[in-house]
C-alpha cells in the first residue's frame, strides 16, 4: 500500500507541479510544460486556499487529501473550468483513466474560449484514452489539442 | 479411586488384613485422616465447579464487557457550513446552523460553542472538531453580513482575515444494532473531569484502589442496614453496578450479590480502571422516556439538557450523577424538589471531597434544574439515514458500521432538508383535506445539487420523522409523463429532427400483437392537430408523444434512458411511451440529475468520506463523471423544460418563484394515481411525488399536487437560477410558440428556446419583423408542406 501511494505521489509529482495560490496551476508536464493552466482570474480566494492545500496534499503523497481539498474548492465553484481540470489530472495520476476523460470533458463544457485550457483538457483526455486502449481515439484528441494551440 | 476400593475389601480379608495392620500401624494417622481422601474429593469437586462456575462468569462478563466497549456505532454528520466571504447565506440561517450544533449565546465567548450578535456581526468561538482532510482547530471568528452573503470572515485572537472556515458538522444519527438504538456512547476523554471525578466521590470514593469490591463498604452498608432492619444503604462500587447493569436485573438476592461481587473482581482483573469507568459512564440507567430506556450519560445529557455531554455546566452534572441513585425515585418531573435535594447534596460532597471550589458547588447549588427535555437522536431523519446505511452496507460489514466507531461524512444539509419538510407537510396536509383522502395521501422528496450528484436531502413520508416505509428511495411508481423529455430527447439527438419538426397530435390508435387497441387521449380531451415538437412537451400532448415515440422505437428511447442513468430495464409496449413504467423517486432524480449537468452523467451519493473513530482515512465516494449524452440536444431539451414551468404544464411556478428560472416536468398517471414534478434550478434540482400506498386515486394531476409541493421548497431554499447551457453548440431564438416558425421577443406567445445549432427554423411567422436571424440561420425547415401534407 505505501509502495502504491509513493508510487502514485512519484508519478504526480513529475506529471505537474501547482503554484502557490495566485500564481500558475497544475503544471501539465513535461510533454507541454508551457501549457500551464493557472486559477482564472475571477478565482475567490477560499477557493485559491484550498487549491494551495491541495498542493500541499499532493506534496505529501496524500491523493485522497488532495482530491477531498478539490472537491471543497468544487461545491465552492462548481463552475470553475479549471478545478475541474485539477480534478481530472489527479484522477490520471490516481490511474484512474476514464474518470479523468469525464472529468476533463466537464471542464472544457465550462472552459469558454479558454484554448489554453481545452488544449490541456484534450492533451489530459489523450493520454487517458492511450491508457484505455484507444490509441485512435488518443490520436483525435492530441489532433485537437494541437489544433487549440495553434489556433492561438 | 483405588483406595477406596481397598478399604471396603478390608473387612472380608481378615489374613491381609492382619499382614497389612503392621504396614499400617507403622504409617498410623489421625482418625480424621481415613475420612481425608472422602472430603478431598468433595473439596475437589467443589473447587472443580466454583472454578467452573468462575470461568462462566468470567465468560460472560467479558462477553458483555467486549461487546459493550467495542460496539462504538458509527456517526453519520451532515456537511460543514463553509464560512467565506462571498457565500450567499442569511445571519438567519447561520444562527439556525449554530443552534442546530448547540452553541450557546455567550457574550464572553469564553468556550467552544459560544456565540452572540451584535449590530449584525456575528462573533463565535467555534469548536474543535477532525475533518477527513485535516483538523479544524477551535478558533473566535466574526462574521459579518452584506447583503445576504458573507462580506467578510474575522480571526477575533489575530484580527486578521480568514479566508476559508468550516464549522463542525451537525451530527445527524448513528448506525446502530438494531437493538441499541438509544445509546450516545462517549469516550472517557469527552466526559466533563467534573463528571468525570465527581461519579467516584459521590458512588464509589476507593474506585482508584480497590479490586472490584470494596469490603468495608459492604460491612459499613450492611450494619446500616442490619441496624435499619431494611435495605437503606448500599455497599456497591461503580464496577459491581456497571456488572449490574449488564444483566438488567433488581433482584437482590444474596446468590446474585455474589455473582455480581465475583464478575466485578474478574472485570477487574481483565480491565483498567478507565476502561471501566468509560463502560460506566456509557451503560448507567439514568432514566426513562415512555417504553425506551435513557442509558449513559450521552444520552442523558441530551436527554434532560438538550446538549453533548462535553458542555454539561456543573449544576447539570451533579444533576446526572444525582440521578444514578434512583432515576425514577428523583425524577426531574415527578419529583423535582427531591431530585433538587439530592444534586446539592452531591454539589456539596464534590466540594467536600475537592472536585470542586466550594464557592463553586455554592453558586451551583442555587440555580435551578433546567431541565429542557432534547430531541433523541436516531430518529431525526430517517429516511436520509436509511439512504446512508444502503451505501454503506455496499462497502461495509454490518458489524463493523455498528461498533467500530466509524465517521461518516455526508452531502446532507439540514437546511434543504428542513425547506423539504416543510414544503411536503404543508402542502400535503391541505391537499389530502381539500381532497377529503382521510390521511392517506403520501409523499417523497429527493434533493441533489446539480454540479456535483450530491443527495442533500431525502423525505420518505409525509411524516418525516417516521422511520418506516422510505418512499422516496422504495416506492417503484409509474412515473407518468416525467418519462416524456427522454424521448424528446432521442428525437433531437438525430438529425432529422429539430425542436421545431412538426409532429402530429391528431388521435391515435394501436394494436397490441394480441389485437387489443390502444388509444391513449390528451390530457385535456382534445386534439391538437400538428405542432411543432416543443410545443408537444411544453403541453404534455399524449397522443403527439406516442406518435412520436413510435417513429423513433423502443430501443432508440431506452438507450438514450439508460445513458440517463436508468437502471432499470424499461419494457418495450408502446404504454412505455407513457409512462406506464415504474421508477422510485430516487431514481428520477439520478435520471433528471444528468439533464441538470448538461448531459454529463454523475452517480447520486450521500456520502463524502469515512474514517476510522481516530480520523484515519478509510475511503472515499469521489465525484464521478462521465459525459453520456451530448451537450447541445440537452441543452435544447433544458430550454424546452424552462419554457415548461413559464407557459406549460408548470406555469404556476412564475408566479411562485417570480424571477427565478428553473426548468422541470410534471407528470400523472391513470385516474390520477400519482402525481409527480422533476425540475432543477441552476444548482439544485428535486424530485416530488405524491400519491397514495394504496395505489387509489388521489384526484390530483402533477400540476396541482407536486408542483405545489416543489414551488414552496423552491421558494425557501436559496439557489440560482438556471445558467445559460455550457456549449457553444446551440443558439437562442425567438419563435412563435404556436408554429414553430422564428419570431420576435415582442410577439405574442413567442418563447425563447436554444436550438442545436444548424437547426433553427428559418421562416418568420407573421409577426416578425424580418431582423436577421441571431445565429447562422437553420437547416432546411419546411414547416408548410409538412403542414399541408
Amino acid at each position: 500500500m505505501r509502495i502504491l501511494i509513493l508510487a502514485l505521489t512519484l508519478l504526480f509529482l513529475v506529471a505537474c507541479t501547482l503554484a502557490p495560490p495566485g500564481g500558475k496551476g497544475f503544471r501539465a508536464g513535461p510533454a507541454d510544460a508551457a501549457a500551464a493552466v493557472p486559477p482564472p482570474p475571477g478565482t475567490s480566494r477560499a477557493v485559491l486556499t484550498l487549491i494551495a492545500q491541495a498542493r500541499d496534499a499532493i506534496e505529501a503523497g496524500d491523493a485522497l487529501t488532495a482530491a477531498a481539498r478539490l472537491e471543497r474548492a468544487l461545491r465552492i465553484e462548481p463552475r470553475n473550468p479549471v478545478l475541474w481540470h485539477y480534478m481530472a489530472r489527479l484522477r490520471l495520476a490516481q490511474d484512474k483513466p476514464q474518470q479523468a476523460a469525464g472529468l476533463a470533458a466537464r471542464a472544457n463544457s465550462l472552459a469558454g474560449d479558454d484554448r489554453r485550457l481545452q488544449a490541456a483538457n484534450w492533451r489530459l483526455i489523450a493520454e487517458a484514452r492511450d491508457r484505455l486502449g484507444d490509441p485512435a481515439g488518443a490520436r483525435r484528441a492530441e489532433a485537437e489539442a494541437e489544433r487549440l494551440e495553434a489556433g492561438r | 479411586m483405588a483406595k477406596k476400593k481397598s478399604a471396603r475389601r478390608k473387612p472380608v480379608t481378615p489374613r491381609r488384613r492382619r499382614q497389612r495392620s503392621a504396614k499400617q500401624r507403622a504409617s498410623r494417622r489421625p482418625v480424621s485422616r481415613r475420612w481425608g481422601p472422602r472430603w478431598r474429593t468433595v473439596l475437589i469437586a467443589l473447587l472443580v465447579s466454583a472454578l467452573a462456575w468462575t470461568g462462566w462468569l468470567d465468560y460472560r462478563i467479558r462477553s458483555e464487557f467486549e461487546g459493550k466497549r467495542w460496539a462504538l456505532p458509527a456517526t453519520v454528520y451532515g456537511r460543514p457550513l463553509e464560512l467565506y466571504a462571498g457565500q450567499r447565506l442569511s445571519p438567519d440561517q447561520l444562527r439556525a446552523e449554530l443552534e442546530r450544533l448547540d452553541y450557546r449565546l455567550d457574550q464572553a465567548l469564553d468556550a467552544p460553542g459560544s456565540f452572540h450578535v451584535r449590530r449584525g456581526r456575528f462573533r463565535l468561538h467555534k469548536r474543535a472538531f477532525r475533518f477527513p482532510d485535516g483538523p479544524g482547530p477551535a478558533r473566535r471568528l466574526e462574521i459579518v453580513f452584506d447583503g445576504g452573503r458573507i462580506g467578510q470572515v474575522r480571526d477575533l485572537d489575530s484580527g486578521a482575515t480568514v479566508d476559508l472556515v468550516r464549522l463542525e458538522p451537525p451530527r445527524i444519527g448513528g448506525i446502530y444494532p438494531a437493538h441499541r438504538e438509544d445509546r450516545i456512547l462517549i469516550r472517557l476523554e469527552q466526559a466533563p473531569r467534573e463528571l468525570r471525578e465527581g461519579i467516584i466521590a459521590v458512588e464509589d470514593r476507593r474506585f482508584r484502589s480497590h479490586f472490584g469490591i470494596n469490603p468495608r463498604a459492604i460491612a459499613r452498608a450492611l450494619w446500616a442496614n442490619l441496624r435499619a432492619g431494611a435495605t437503606v444503604q448500599g455497599g456497591s462500587t461503580l464496577t459491581q453496578q456497571l456488572v449490574k447493569n449488564f444483566f438488567l436485573s433488581n433482584r437482590r438476592s444474596l446468590w446474585r450479590k455474589a455473582n455480581e461481587a465475583v464478575m466485578a473482581i474478574l472485570l477487574e482483573w481483565h480491565y483498567g480502571k478507565d476502561e471501566i469507568l468509560e463502560a460506566y459512564l456509557n451503560e448507567i440507567y439514568l432514566g426513562q422516556d415512555g417504553d425506551r430506556a435513557i442509558h449513559g450519560f450521552g444520552l442523558a445529557s441530551r436527554f434532560y439538557f438538550d446538549r453533548e455531554v462535553g458542555e454539561l455546566t456543573l449544576p447539570q452534572i451533579a444533576t446526572l450523577i444525582a440521578l444514578v441513585r434512583g432515576p425514577s425515585w428523583y425524577d426531574p418531573r415527578r419529583h423535582p424538589e427531591r431530585l433538587l435535594e439530592r444534586r446539592n447534596l452531591v454539589l456539596r460532597i464534590l466540594a467536600e471531597q475537592g472536585v470542586v471550589a466550594p464557592a463553586r458547588a455554592r453558586a451551583a447549588a442555587r440555580t435551578g434544574l433546567g431541565i429542557r427535555r432534547g430531541r433523541l437522536t436516531g430518529g431525526r431523519w430517517p429516511a436520509y439515514l436509511d439512504l446512508v446505511r444502503r451505501q454503506l452496507r455496499r462497502d461495509y460489514r454490518q458489524a463493523d458500521l455498528t461498533s467500530e466507531g466509524l465517521r461518516i461524512f455526508t452531502a446532507f444539509d439540514p437546511l434543504v432538508q428542513a425547506a423539504a419538510e416543510r414544503a411536503l407537510t404543508t402542502r400535503l396536509r391541505a391537499l389530502d383535506r381539500a381532497r377529503g383522502l382521510g390521511g392517506k395521501l403520501q409523499g417523497a422528496v429527493v434533493v441533489t445539487d446539480t454540479r456535483t450528484g450530491e443527495v442533500l436531502a431525502v423525505v420518505g413520508d409525509r411524516d418525516p420523522r417516521y422511520p418506516g416505509f422510505n418512499r422516496a428511495l422504495d416506492a417503484v411508481r409509474p412515473i407518468g409523463s416525467l418519462i416524456k423529455p427522454a424521448i424528446y430527447l432521442t428525437a433531437l439527438r438525430r438529425a432529422d429532427y429539430s425542436l421545431s419538426t412538426a409532429i402530429d397530435d391528431g388521435p391515435i390508435r394501436i394494436q397490441g400483437p394480441d389485437g387489443r387497441v390502444w388509444s391513449p387521449r390528451n390530457y385535456d380531451g382534445r386534439s391538437h392537430g400538428t405542432v411543432p415538437l416543443f410545443r408537444a412537451l411544453i403541453h404534455s400532448y399524449n397522443q403527439a408523444t406516442v406518435r412520436l415515440g413510435m417513429t423513433l422505437g423502443f430501443e432508440a428511447i431506452a438507450d438514450t434512458l439508460e445513458r440517463l442513468g436508468a437502471t432499470r430495464k424499461v419494457p418495450a409496449y408502446p404504454s412505455m411511451l407513457l409512462g406506464a413504467v415504474g421508477f422510485t423517486p430516487y431514481e428520477m432524480a439520478a435520471m433528471y440529475q444528468t439533464l441538470a449537468a448538461g448531459g454529463f452523467r454523475t452517480p447520486l451519493r450521500a456520502i463524502r468520506a469515512v474514517t476510522t473513530a481516530d480520523g484515519e482515512p478509510l475511503g472515499r465516494y469521489p465525484l464521478e463523471v462521465e459525459q453520456t449524452l451530448e451537450a447541445a440536444p440537452v441543452a435544447a431539451l433544458v430550454s424546452v423544460l424552462r419554457e415548461v414551468t413559464r407557459s406549460g404544464t408548470a406555469r404556476w411556478l412564475r408566479e411562485r418563484l417570480p424571477g427565478l428560472d428553473v426548468a422541470g416536468k410534471t407528470g400523472t398517471t391513470d385516474d390520477l394515481r400519482d402525481s409527480w414534478f422533476a425540475g432543477f434550478s441552476g444548482d439544485r434540482l428535486a424530485v416530488v411525488w405524491l400519491g397514495r400506498d394504496d395505489n387509489g386515486p388521489i384526484r390530483l394531476s402533477g400540476s396541482r399536487g407536486a408542483l405545489r409541493v416543489w414551488g414552496d421548497l423552491f421558494a425557501a431554499l436559496p439557489t440560482t437560477g438556471l445558467l445559460p447551457p455550457a456549449t457553444d453548440a446551440v443558439e437562442y431564438h425567438w419563435v412563435d410558440a404556436e408554429t414553430g416558425l422564428l419570431a420576435d421577443a415582442g410577439c405574442p406567445g413567442a418563447v425563447e428556446l436554444a436550438y442545436v445549432r444548424g437547426t433553427a427554423p428559418a421562416e418568420r411567422a407573421d409577426c416578425a419583423t424580418g431582423r436577421a436571424p441571431a445565429g447562422d440561420g437553420g437547416g432546411p425547415f419546411d414547416w408548410l408542406k409538412r403542414l399541408f401534407r
